[in-house]
């Protein structure tokens, strides 16, 4: 599903290249759950960024779901992104004019189309997750626990492989958070879906099957 | 969802500013296509006028242009009278008109009008109705049907009046004088356009009575012994015939007091006015504003034109050559008017830049959420232009909604005016044109915006937490 050799990520600051994020190797298999956590500055939501395509690698191998990310264009990426991947974000990342329903039929019209029974799995999904009541409310009339649901079911509309998550919990309480990472996690696994999850809280880290701490996964020649 | 419903709804959050912006499209595309018409039904007008007669005789002291203005579009006044002999000699095949062979030669006289809206009154005959031809037909009755005074009616009564004329100016004593020919009761009739019939409300049966110069004026005052009952109402025709009333030529020459002024003097050299105004006179010297006249055949016009090149009080004009000159230098104002309207169509366009270039800040972090969905650079190229381009499609639309409220609004105004009569209702291809053209200029000037926005950085945008 996700196998990753030898890739690094620089930022240039002024005339100085700092290195944000580098793996020697990361393997992840099909319908796995992964947390990936690690200090600030150690590179997660950068290394999220390149296994959705959104970067590119200076350098390595990046195979995603089958695709070598690091040989394709920008808008190859886009589209294996759209496709392929879901994506869950700390601040949600929904789109206030729009309504619950066309939030994530959005999702569909950037991933497999919104044409066909797209509507009808939109609906569908947001009435498992218990918002079938709020199909037609902005983000700005739904509770925070209602917007992360509606975020998951943005993630999950085009029934993609892969989930990507981001700190998905850092703006809920504890309880709620947990409940809509419970509810993610079930969805995910009843579809064999891969779930990779960058978190600073162990407690989410821990209810994932693995955690990789990134500090581990750096090159050796990085590290010294 | 699509695409275009993403558009729409950004232009709908921007309520305000997509008003604004808007509305400098439907002004410019209003204005553009305001000129476009009356340009177009003016050329309408005034080329579907001059069909079915080729020659306008008048007086020798106007312009070409001036003698077709008046005489076929009721354009400024009469600029002067020509002896009736020209019509006679025209129809008789006689002089001027011996090798010409003319179709037709219908005299008229001018001067008169009828209402606030002076709708000129033109004294004829009855072969104006029979012979002459608009649009290559002769001219068709919605209502009734032609008045009755023939040529020869005309040249009777004129026979009189002369012997009456001479009369008087050789002072012959009242007992003896032959009588001034009277008005006679069959030849108060008159035929009238449609939209005189349509503005005054006037019908089959109705009495209108003309008035001499422009109603309203210094100096103009009624001929209540020249009111005449409406016997024809013409079939619209989009043209100055709409406006007119046609009354006999009898009525003209015999109303009160007219006497003096329907002869024109003899050209005689070494004679004072008082002398010429008191020498005989004769049926030809009968004044008329014009005679419209059709050749026979090609070479008839060349004729004409040579025989008239020397005539002392006529000339001749042809419309077919004066109307697209006319309408050449219409077509170059309407062109300079048409430049000032894409100039303005060009600021709105801009505007259109501006505004939508100045939301892209803003935006940036929506263009990332989209961009992480998998949405690619030119789908947010897309979304954007189309932004621009929904918002001219609709200000050209509404703009052209607004031309043609503004021309049934001011239809009337602009028929008392100028003489044209604007069709609101009719849909011209060119409209579709507009539609498009405008649509598409408003589509590139969301370009600018467009690669802005697509070229957003969409991890470093979805980081910011607004």
């Amino acid at each position: 599903m996700i196998h990753l050799r030898d890739v690094q990520k620089s930022y240039s600051r002024g005339e100085q290249s700092v290195l944000a994020c580098a793996v020697d190797r990361l393997e992840i298999a099909p319908g796995e759950q992964v947390a990936l956590v690690g200090r600030s500055g150690t590179g997660k939501t950068t290394l999220l960024h390149i296994l959705a395509g959104i970067l590119r690698a200076d350098r390595g191998e990046v195979e995603i779901v089958g695709e070598r990310l690091d040989r394709l264009g920008e808008a190859a990426r886009d589209r294996h992104r759209g496709r392929h991947i879901g994506m869950v974000y700390q601040t949600f990342n929904l789109l206030q004019p729009f309504s619950a329903l066309e939030n994530v039929l959005m999702g569909a019209l950037f991933g497999r189309g919104a044409g066909g029974d797209a509507r009808l799995r939109a609906e569908a999904l947001l009435e498992q997750v218990g918002l079938g009541e709020r199909l037609h409310h902005r983000p700005s009339e739904l509770s925070v626990g209602q917007v992360q649901r509606v975020a998951i079911c943005r993630a999950l509309i085009n029934d993609p492989e892969l989930v990507l998550m981001d700190e998905p919990l850092g703006n809920q309480d504890k309880a709620t958070g947990g409940q809509v990472l419970d509810l993610m996690l079930q969805i995910a696994t009843d579809a064999g879906k891969t779930v990779v999850m960058v978190t600073h809280d162990p407690e989410s880290a821990e209810r994932m099957q693995r955690t990789v701490d990134l500090a581990t996964l750096r090159p050796q020649e990085v590290v010294a | 969802m699509r695409l275009v419903s993403i558009s729409l709804r950004n232009l709908r959050i921007r309520l305000v500013a997509t008003v604004l912006t808007t509305l400098s499209i439907v002004v410019a595309t209003a204005l553009y296509a305001a000129i476009l018409t009356m340009a177009e039904q003016t050329e309408a007008r005034y080329e579907g006028s001059i069909g079915g007669y080729q020659a306008i005789a008048g007086p020798n002291g106007a312009s070409e242009l001036e003698l077709v203005l008046n005489t076929i579009f009721n354009v400024g006044e009469a600029p002067g009278l020509i002896p009736l002999e020209v019509c006679q000699k025209l129809r008789r095949g006689r002089g001027i008109g011996r090798r010409s062979q003319v179709r037709f030669a219908i005299p008229q006289a001018r001067g008169d009008s009828i209402s606030s809206f002076n709708f000129p009154v033109i004294a004829t005959i009855d072969e104006m109705f029979s012979k002459f031809e608009w649009k290559r037909a002769p001219l068709k009755f919605a209502a009734g049907g032609p008045f009755t005074f023939s040529y020869e009616q005309l040249i009777e009564m004129a026979e009189q009046l002369t012997r009456y004329e001479n009369a008087l100016r050789a002072e012959v004593p009242v007992a003896e004088r032959p009588q001034r020919p009277q008005l006679q009761e069959a030849w108060r009739e008159c035929v009238i356009g449609a939209r005189v019939a349509r503005t005054l409300g006037l019908e089959l049966g109705s009495v209108v009575t003309p008035v001499h110069g422009k109603a309203g004026e210094f100096g103009s005052h009624e001929h209540p012994e020249a009111s005449c009952e409406i016997v024809g109402v013409l079939a619209p025709t989009n043209s100055p015939i709409d406006s007119t009333i046609y009354l006999p030529l009898g009525i003209h020459l015999l109303i009160d007091g007219h006497e003096q002024g329907v002869f024109l003097d003899p050209q005689v050299a070494g004679k004072s006015p008082a002398q010429l105004s008191a020498m005989p006179t004769e049926v030809g010297r009968i004044g008329l504003t014009a005679v419209i006249a059709d050749p026979k055949d090609h070479m008839g016009p060349q004729i004409l034109r040579r025989e008239f090149g020397s005539h002392p009080e006529a000339q001749v004009a042809w419309p077919q050559d004066v109307v697209p000159k006319f309408l050449r230098q219409i077509g170059n104002a309407a062109d300079a008017l048409a430049v000032i309207a894409w100039l303005v169509l060009l600021v709105a366009a801009v505007s259109i830049t501006v505004a939508i270039y100045n939301t892209m800040n803003e935006r940036r972090r929506e263009i990332a959420i989209m961009r992480s969905l998998g949405a690619r650079r030119a789908q947010i190229l897309t979304i954007i232009t189309g932004e621009a381009a929904l918002l001219s499609f609709f200000g050209a639309l509404l703009g052209l909604a607004l031309c043609h409220a503004a021309a049934y609004g001011l239809q009337g105004l602009v028929e008392d005016l100028t003489g044209v009569f604007l069709d609101w209702s009719q849909l011209r291809p060119w409209e579709l044109w507009l539609l498009v053209g405008v649509t598409s200029i408003g589509a590139v000037a969301g370009l600018a915006p467009a690669v802005k926005g697509s070229m957003t950085q969409v991890a470093d945008n979805l980081a910011q937490n607004y």
